[in-house]
């Protein structure tokens, strides 16, 4: 640790500088006392003593600069000593200090909110113990599977969810309707997540008939019950079953989404197959077991995958899991989020650049008015090394003052960003201005101000000695010239890649909102009405219960229509179901094709005002008897029956013994999301009436229908008289999720929303810098030629003639700058196809209109240094300096 | 250049370590004027070079320094070794020796063969 002594040594070197300095020049005086006495006694003169000793030494003021550097620290002295100095400049001129702050603020303060998200979502580990072993099976798997799989596999321990069922909790006070996630008892163990309070589930907590538990989330315990911590042990009602609440999670826990407010234990009940292998397809994650790596798991998986088609009561589709594999838990968790925050980090980085080319040219103009100060140290014998080395700590501080000022301004942005972002994205809380993203931040300020200021500091500490001495300001080196409108032109073609990408998704996300979803979304009101699934065990019991309810809100004055529906088009939810087509059979042991089954009453045509194209929509008859009729979508009729007549034609839902007549057909509507009617892993759609027979996988008829009410008036008015009649019926039945079919479509594209969004900002903010840096870069080149122009006109020039000339000037930048930015758009904007909806990543008016604004912006940013160049009095010109 | 002024540094730092645990505390000057008279008149530098020699042995604190009188009744500048300092003067003279004792070896048959 020598040199660690050493070092400290000489840091304490730097200070009482006085003290030293005394001590060293009494030391040396006296060794040249003694040398020089010790001279005269050999006989010399006391001159020629004096003269010996002070040679011998080397010199007094020599020999102590060489202690002085062993004293302290140099080169930490001059970084002090450069930053007092860059402090006192950016002190003086205190314009060009707030510009390239505010600048490097936005550029660095984009880029950090950023990748705190980059950082939350995708990088920072997941917050369970030893995440790195975790994992997720990619297929899904209903619970004989799932046990199956527990039981066999070696390599990993695994455990299933199923998140997104729905709970009325009952018995305190109004009913309120909550989102639970049914999980394998082995699930919180293998996250290693502790409870709050109580216990978790631990396994053998998922046996049939001991399996009557939940865990609550932090949130709900504080709202429902009050933070009561005697609720441990304590029975809650849900869906009319009394469960024993073991355990709180804390605030942090969030799995598998923030949605979850509880954990229910799964029902694997073998007794009902239906359900045990035909129920929820879940996804699985896992835990590697010490000593295994992610390529034994897959293995092992894969096999099991094989066997796994044996388990089954009946055959299963070859193509059901073909690809499976075993990924790490984190990557599958946020892989639809990777994309778009990935291309949201490319645009704040190219509005640093810009940023950085700005302040660049910036430092260019004030080093031009700095070249005597340098040329002055230069004389002083200040070699290059040392002047680019203080210019760049001067740029890197002017940096590191923007990054503060861009924490600052992050901070506001990261919150912005979380409201702006879909709320369904995944680890959104996790984002955080934290320390790795403090370190980034300055990491990116240091990297910022070094690329800002080499260009400048080489270009300055260049400058000719004796040029910059003696000659006037007109004389600035052709390599200025070029090198600032090199930059100028840079920052032009960036700004235009980011127009490019907005304006595409500007487009974009125009054709989505202009498409007609092919159903009515003004003057209607959505809600959930979701009595326990008990309740519909009579399902003549649930039938009417909605059915009174639609009569009693129609009675309300000012409703129009009311119907009910078990999956709203664009909710979110979709009921997928098998169905058997009549002389269309299929391969022995397959299933038929899957469809999204709409259960509807008759009304639901009326109020979403989807039209009859052929046949006949349901009457009131199909709904109270039990008429084996449905209604298909048109895609579906023409894909299924093509050119024939569908309507007659003979549908029979996978287990149901009686077939259906196809009664009517009526046009497509955009029900998975506004770009499709169904999901690609569906064939079609169907829509049956809502009575004894239309029933869901498993066999039972759905007891979560969405009331729809048509009516002029305000969504409040209604939301009341249905909240009033709903309780008059039965108060046991939660209201949830009420609002306008308007919020539900626009909900549907919050995704793309947000992208747009971010994007126009950013693209915003480019134009803007873009614009703030050609000015700058024309203001300067006109300062510089002021007296050439000043002659220009002394000798017969027009005004009119200096401000074309110097407005062709400002033009070649635009356009050169524009040409190279529609270039590189050409080469990057398919990075974006996957964000694109109706319209090419090349799309021609989308490039031309990007070229459009930058042209006009450039060319409005030139006027104003063009006029005041024109306006020049050639008097005034011929005597500047 | 660099590479000769370390040679230079770190042999003139184990001369002065020498110096000073045969003498006792001595002053700068002292110092020089000894290693001058052993190394006969071959060794003449700068003494200035010896003052930050000095420093950097104390800042790594092999030697320590206070003032005192000299002989000749004048203020002066002492130094001494201290503990880590003595160790010090056995490991680099040690080091020294089979540096020298290796070169030798390189050095020796060349002169036989010429």
């Amino acid at each position: 640790m020598t040199w660690l002594r050493a070092v400290l040594a000489r840091f304490a070197g730097m200070f009482q500088r006085t003290h030293r300095e005394e001590e060293l020049a009494a030391e040396l005086e006296s060794h040249v006392r003694m040398h020089t006495e010790d001279n005269e006694r050999a006989g010399m003169s006391h001159e020629a003593a004096r003269r010996d000793a002070l040679m011998k030494l080397g010199g007094v003021e020599q020999s102590k600069e060489i202690y002085r550097d062993r004293r302290g620290l140099p080169w930490l002295e001059t970084l002090l000593q450069d930053l007092r100095f860059g402090a006192r400049m950016l002190r003086k001129n205190p314009g060009f200090t707030a510009v390239a702050v505010l600048t490097l603020a936005l550029g660095i303060g984009a880029n950090t909110a950023i990748f705190s998200l980059v950082n939350g979502i995708l990088l920072r580990p997941l917050p369970f113990s030893q995440p790195g072993n975790l994992v997720s099976v990619t297929g899904t798997y209903p619970k004989g599977a799932f046990v199956a799989m527990r039981e066999q596999t070696q390599s990993l321990d695994v455990a299933t969810y199923f998140e997104g069922h729905e709970f009325n909790l009952t018995g305190r006070g109004e009913p309120v309707h909550l989102t639970g996630t049914l999980v394998s008892a082995e699930l919180f163990m293998i996250l290693g997540a502790r409870t709050e309070l109580g216990r978790p589930f631990y396994p053998g907590d998922d046996k049939v008939g001991q399996d009557n538990y939940v865990i609550l989330r932090h949130a709900l315990w504080e709202q429902q019950f009050g933070g009561d911590p005697a609720i441990i042990g304590k029975s809650i009602a849900l869906e009319g079953t009394s469960r024993e609440v073991i355990g709180v999670m804390p605030a942090d826990f969030r799995f598998p989404s923030a949605k979850t407010q509880m954990w229910i234990p799964l029902h694997n009940d073998s007794r009902d197959t239906i359900a045990y292998w035909a129920g929820d397809f879940m996804p699985i994650i896992g835990r590697l077991r010490p000593g295994t790596s992610m390529a034994q798991a897959r293995a092992e998986v894969r096999l099991f995958q094989q066997r796994a088609f044996q388990l089954f009561p009946w055959p299963m589709p070859v193509s059901w899991n073909a690809d499976i594999s075993v990924v790490p838990l984190q990557q599958d968790m946020v892989a639809d989020v990777r994309t778009r925050l990935l291309l949201l980090l490319g645009a704040v980085s190219l509005i640093l650049l810009i940023a950085c080319v700005n302040v660049a040219n910036l430092t260019l103009s004030r080093a031009a008015t700095r070249e005597k100060e340098i040329a002055v140290r230069t004389a002083m014998g200040a070699d290059r090394r040392r002047i680019v080395r203080q210019l760049l700590t001067e740029s890197v501080l002017v940096a590191l003052i923007g990054g503060m000022f861009g924490v600052l301004l992050a901070t506001q942005g990261l919150r912005l960003l979380k409201a702006a972002l879909p709320a369904d994205t995944p680890r959104l809380a996790d984002a955080q201005i934290d320390l790795s993203v403090l370190a980034f931040t300055g990491g990116l300020a240091v990297l910022t101000g070094v690329l800002f200021g080499l260009a400048p500091a080489l270009h300055a500490s260049r400058a000719a000695l004796a040029d910059a001495l003696t000659s006037s300001r007109g004389a600035v080196g052709n390599v200025s010239h070029r090198l600032r409108s090199g930059l100028a032109i840079a920052e032009i073609s960036f700004a235009v890649l980011l127009v490019v990408a907005a304006g595409l998704l500007i487009r974009s996300f125009w054709a989505l909102s202009r498409v007609d979803p092919g159903f009515r979304t003004g003057q209607i009101l959505t809600a959930r009405v979701t009595p326990n699934q008990a309740f519909c065990d009579d399902p003549l019991r649930c039938i009417s219960f909605y059915r009174e309810l639609l009569a009693r809100m129609q009675g309300v004055p000012g409703v129009a229509l009311a119907a009910c529906v078990n999956t709203l088009p664009l909710g979110g939810r979709v009921a997928k179901r098998a169905l058997d087509i009549e002389n269309q059979p299929v391969n022995p042991g397959e299933n038929g094709p899957l469809f999204w089954m709409n259960v509807v009453t008759p009304e639901y045509f009326g109020v979403m005002n989807i039209p009859v194209a052929a046949g006949r929509a349901f009457t009131s008859a199909d709904a109270t008897g039990d008429s084996a009729v449905a209604i298909v979508s048109a895609a579906t009729a023409r894909r299924f029956w093509g050119s024939q007549n569908a309507v007659g034609s003979h549908v029979r839902l996978s287990s149901d013994q009686e077939w259906r007549t196809v009664v009517g057909i009526v046009p497509d509507v955009r029900a998975y999301d506004l770009q499709k009617e169904v999901p690609d892993w569906l064939n079609g759609t169907i829509y049956v009436p809502y009575n004894a027979k239309g029933t869901l996988e498993g066999g039972r008829i759905p007891s979560d229908m969405s009331v729809i009410v048509q009516s002029s008036l305000d969504p409040a008015q209604v939301s009341a008289a249905l909240r009033r009649v709903i309780a008059g019926l039965n108060p046991e039945v939660p209201a949830s999720e009420i609002k306008p079919m308007s919020v539900v479509v626009s909900e549907s594209t919050s995704t793309p929303a947000s992208t747009t969004m971010l994007f126009v900002a950013f693209a915003a903010l480019a134009v803007v810098l873009g614009v703030v840096g050609i000015y700058g870069v024309l203001a300067f080149l006109v300062s510089t030629r002021i007296r050439e122009i000043g002659v220009r006109l002394a000798i017969g020039a027009q005004p009119r003639d200096v401000f074309w000339m110097v407005m062709k000037d400002g033009a070649r930048f635009s356009l050169i700058g524009i040409l190279f930015g529609l270039a590189s758009a050409l080469a990057l904007t398919r990075l974006l196809a996957g964000q694109l909806y109706g319209v090419s990543p090349f799309d021609p008016l989308t490039f031309g209109a990007a070229a459009a604004v930058m042209g006009i912006a450039t060319l409005l940013a030139c006027y104003v240094p063009t006029r005041r160049a024109a306006r020049v009095d050639p008097m005034v010109a011929l005597r500047y300096e | 250049m660099g590479d000769k002024a370390d040679v230079w540094q770190g042999t003139l730092a184990l001369m002065i370590l020498k110096t000073l645990e045969s003498m006792g505390a001595l002053h700068g000057y002292g110092i020089a004027r000894r290693i001058e008279q052993i190394s006969g008149d071959v060794l003449s530098v700068n003494y200035g070079t010896l003052y930050p020699a000095l420093l950097k042995l104390e800042q790594e604190g092999y030697i320590a320094s206070e003032w005192g009188v000299s002989d000749n009744n004048r203020k002066a500048r002492f130094y001494k070794l201290t503990r880590a300092g003595r160790k010090q003067v056995q490991r680099e003279t040690q080091e020294w020796e089979q540096t020298q004792a290796i070169l030798a070896k390189f050095l020796a048959p060349r002169e036989q063969e010429s």
